[in-house]
């Protein structure tokens, strides 16, 4: 079933703007004291609704290691894909925008070892919602997006949070209108 | 439709601030057992003699020295003490979860129950012990199993004698709310 979803997103993106992103993220809140500076990057593509605003799809994956003495064996990974509103405050399609985002963590897993030193593994999924601000601009003639974001996954009576800041650069396979 | 959109994500953001990490959820349930005060049970037949295990509040067992539970230790490994004697089963996994657990003659001899002293192993390629987790909720396991096993005569070095091959079965097993310590 995930590879099917897979292979419709990668349809779907063929046919908008796309953009590929890497960025840094940190765990924020309970339990995150212990974990390093995360890495990730997604996937996303967007379909212009207005001259200002885009619908959004979008499927990730973060990565952040357990700072518990176990090197790189214990650690956090999630995949989230996510629909999204991208608008743009000035309604041009460029500079600064608000993005809200509501979707499903489609892997989540998590590897630690116990105080007798087993390793556990924790699989979850769980909803996730994203608040991101960004700036969209164009450098040496190409699209970039430089965006903040922060997001939570809730599943189990829990949740992990994080925030990312990332860029991100746009692959166009089609125009907002004639004059992009 | 922006703003209601941007409106209702908000405050589940701040929400979920307050929330403990969903790693420190699931083994906090799974360490309380739940509800908390579950009553464990397993029972089968050895060769169509009863055997019957209940443990009330389970969960709280020291799980370091408990009558009936499953233990993470390079897998996962159940034990059950009874009147006459003892069933251990271990669930070769990093992550247990629901389904078939078999093991066959073919891995090998490896102790599974006593009773009554007699020590009943997977010995004959033929043997086996077979267990199916059915439910794993709140930490909790619960499911059945049956086996056919090989009684151990005497332990000897380098090999041990054993009795009539799958001469011992082990049927109508069943275990239900068996907690899970970590």
């Amino acid at each position: 079933m995930v590879q099917r979803l897979l292979a419709v997103i990668i349809l779907i993106s063929a046919a908008m703007r796309v953009n590929a992103q890497l960025g840094v993220m940190k765990l924020v809140g309970n339990g995150s004291s212990k974990y390093d500076l995360g890495f990730g990057g997604f996937i996303k593509s967007g379909y212009p609704v207005s001259e200002g605003s885009d619908v959004t799809l979008e499927i990730g994956a973060n990565i952040f290691f357990l700072n518990d003495g176990y090197g790189a064996a214990d650690g956090t990974i999630m995949c989230p894909l996510k629909a999204g509103y991208r608008y743009t405050l000035n309604g041009t399609g460029e500079g600064f925008y608000v993005e809200p985002q509501v979707g499903f963590n489609l892997v989540g897993v998590t590897s630690l070892h116990d105080a007798n030193g087993n390793q556990i593994n924790l699989n979850y999924h769980g909803v996730v919602f994203a608040l991101g601000t960004g700036y969209l601009f164009t450098a040496w003639h190409a699209p970039f997006d430089l965006n903040f974001r922060y997001e939570t996954v809730i599943d189990h009576g829990g949740s992990n949070n994080f925030i990312s800041l990332g860029i991100s650069r746009f692959i166009s396979f089609g125009k907002r209108n004639a004059g992009d | 439709m922006k703003l209601y959109f941007i409106t209702a994500v908000i405050p589940i953001l701040l929400s979920s601030c307050l929330k403990q990490s969903i790693p420190d959820a699931m083994l906090a349930s799974q360490n309380s057992g739940g509800q908390g005060g579950s009553t464990a049970t397993l029972s089968y037949k050895v060769n169509g003699n009863a055997v019957n295990i209940s443990v009330s509040n389970a969960d709280s067992q020291d799980p370091n020295y408990y009558t009936l539970g499953c233990t993470k230790s390079s897998g996962y490994i159940l034990d059950g003490l009874s009147s006459s004697g003892e069933i251990t089963f271990t669930f070769y996994t990093d992550s247990l979860t629901i389904g078939n657990y078999i093991y066959t003659g073919n891995y090998g001899d490896m102790y599974f129950i006593r009773y009554n002293g007699q020590d009943e192993y997977v010995h004959a390629a033929s043997d086996s012990m077979s267990f199916n987790i059915t439910t794993y909720k709140n930490g909790l396991i619960s499911g059945n199993f049956s086996g056919q096993l090989t009684p151990l005569i005497s332990a000897g070095n380098p090999n041990n004698t054993y009795g009539a091959p799958g001469s011992t079965s082990i049927t109508n097993g069943s275990f239900q709310n068996v907690p899970v310590f970590y």
